[in-house]
């Protein structure tokens, strides 16, 4: 393991990763179209990495994202509608929030043994649930859409009329969030969610509190969906029920899923992949048959869970360990030192 | 005596399985507890261990009343628990379950338990980069019980070690139990494959529907006749 090298290969493509990242906007300034696709990518990509932590990690299926973020939304935008509150700070107080609902919830829950199947079905219920109660809940708008001001300097109310301050915001989180899933991944608790993913009774005979360590997993994961959740008011610039979506919830998921379970990098790689894939599809196929795009986003995800079950990113893990062991032959005639990760 | 069990009652939700079950083990001595399939035999252990929670009776471990705590209070308490099969995680390497059986105190990393391990166990150590979900059989037992020591436990607790193993691997396990008993190890060993049990242990009991039937020195029970036609074959 060669984690403590900075500057390893890895650290380095990683790094060459982000600053075409950064520097991808700028080509693409006058194009609205790509400044939402790659946003929307974003969303994605951090909510799927932060999913990592309790689906991926600890291998609960959780499917309450939409709760958790539409829970920040709320948070911030209602901060900023009634207080003028600046939602640098509401999207951190919605990340509270959500990380204590997430306790509240996740207590009884991982408490009772709750897990697969039924954890699934729960988590989801619960952003129904959620839906349910901001549709009657007037004080927030209810069923109706509340839009965010932008009487304030748009740096204060976060309300930008371009989408770039959203993808460099979006980008540094993802940053964040990554660095943070990779601490995690070789913590203590890291050691005892990927155990307990495994097999939670031998876990917990060798000490871990698994109701304590899952709890922890949602919490983070339910943190960082309310902070996507204040910038997710204030990129669509309203607030309103339907952010508590089991659609998008699911979609997390299966990103999570689909890009290797358990793999910090899986979930961005899917997102990048996947989600420009299905708005590219969209775009070229929405115009004829209502749906179309989506059929074909399923088959690919049929054709992925069948022939990648681990996911995308062993699959780019070989192809880059194949390409290290070519050109370390060209270089030194033997193949190169293979990289644990 | 280091675990002393007194009339415990134990099952699934209103299922009852154990009735009032006492037994005892001393420091340094190897207890087996012998029975059919479906006697209760898991059940016990996982009852001690805190995985299903006791209904009445009392645990006492090292004098300290700990019936009803949690498993992971239990392994604090130096409790080690070898759950059938094994169940090492299949996806982590070789070493990373075994730094697993330090969870609750990685201090214990420091004082050379997992080279005692290797001692014990070379075949561990030769497969130490390798997920455990690549090991035949026997080795995933090995690691199991391996994983379970690394804690340095007062007491291990061990359910069926010989299950689903080959004859031959059945005996490399009990030869292992065996320099395990020697080296003064408090040991409570739950099986079904009577005749390698009652050969190893000091003491016996026998579990039948739920209740201690029979108990006594293991030649003593090695030679009984309900034992030699029930369990033994002849």
């Amino acid at each position: 393991m060669n984690s403590k090298r900075l500057l390893n290969q890895r650290n380095l493509l990683m790094l060459a990763a982000l600053i075409l990242a950064a520097l991808v906007p700028l080509a693409f300034r006058s194009d609205q179209y790509a400044m939402i696709l790659m946003t929307t990518v974003l969303i994605y990509a951090v909510l799927a990495t932060a999913w990592n932590i309790i689906g991926g990690m600890a291998g609960q299926l959780d499917l309450a994202m939409g709760a958790y973020l539409g829970l920040g939304a709320f948070t911030a935008g209602t901060l900023l509608i009634r207080w003028s509150i600046t939602p640098w700070i509401g999207m951190f107080l919605g990340g509270l929030v959500s990380m204590l609902f997430a306790m509240l919830i996740g207590f009884p829950l991982f408490g009772f043994k709750i897990k697969e199947l039924w954890y699934a079905l729960t988590s989801s219920a619960l952003v129904t649930v959620m839906q349910v109660i901001f549709l009657m809940w007037n004080g927030v708008g209810g069923p109706t859409e509340v839009y965010l001001p932008t009487r304030i300097s748009p740096l204060y109310s976060l309300r930008f009329n371009t989408y770039m301050p959203y993808y460099y915001i979006l980008l540094v989180l993802l940053v964040v969030v990554i660095i943070f899933n990779n601490r995690i991944r070789y913590s203590k608790l890291g050691y005892s969610l990927l155990a307990l993913g495994e097999d939670e009774d031998a876990v917990e005979v060798l000490g871990v509190n698994s109701q304590a360590s899952k709890l922890k997993a949602l919490m983070i994961y339910a943190f960082v969906c309310g902070i996507v959740g204040g910038l997710y008011a204030c990129i669509y610039g309203y607030l309103h029920p339907s952010f508590f979506s089991t659609n998008m919830s699911t979609e997390i998921a299966i990103l999570g899923i689909v890009g290797g379970l358990g793999i910090t990098y899986g979930p961005l790689l899917a997102a990048v992949l996947l989600v420009s894939f299905r708005e590219y599809l969209r775009a070229s196929l929405g115009g004829g048959m209502e749906g179309l795009y989506l059929a074909v986003y399923a088959v690919i995800l049929i054709l992925i869970a069948l022939f990648q079950p681990r996911g995308l990113a062993p699959l780019v893990n070989s192809g880059y360990r194949k390409l290290q062991t070519f050109f370390g032959e060209l270089r030194h005639g033997k193949p190169a030192d293979v990289e644990s990760h | 005596m280091l675990i002393d069990v007194h009339e415990l009652n134990s099952g699934y939700g209103k299922v009852p399985i154990l009735h009032n079950v006492s037994f005892n083990v001393s420091e340094g001595e190897m207890v087996t507890i012998i029975g059919p399939n479906g006697a209760g035999k898991s059940t016990l252990l996982k009852t001690i261990s805190g995985l299903v929670r006791s209904k009445s009776g009392s645990v006492a471990f090292g004098g300290q009343e700990i019936a009803g705590i949690t498993p992971d209070q239990a392994v604090r308490k130096g409790l080690a628990f070898v759950p059938e099969g094994g169940r090492p995680f299949p996806n982590m390497t070789v070493m990373d379950n075994l730094k697993m059986g330090a969870y609750s105190n990685q201090e214990v990393l420091k004082t050379g338990i997992l080279e005692e391990m290797f001692t014990l166990f070379p075949v561990l150590e030769r497969r130490k980069n390798q997920y455990a979900r690549t090991l035949s059989g026997g080795e995933r037992q090995m690691l199991a019980i391996a994983r379970g020591l690394v804690s340095r436990p007062r007491l291990i607790m061990m359910d069926e070690p010989s299950l689903g193993l080959a004859p031959k691997l059945v005996d490399e396990i009990y030869e292992k139990i065996r320099t395990l008993k020697v080296s003064g190890l408090t040991v409570l060993l739950v099986e079904q494959n009577t005749s390698y049990a009652l050969e190893v242990a000091d003491r016996g009991y026998v579990l039948e529907n739920g209740r201690i039937t029979m108990e006594g020195p293991a030649n003593e029970l090695a030679t009984s006749d309900h034992i030699r036609r029930a369990y033994l074959g002849f």
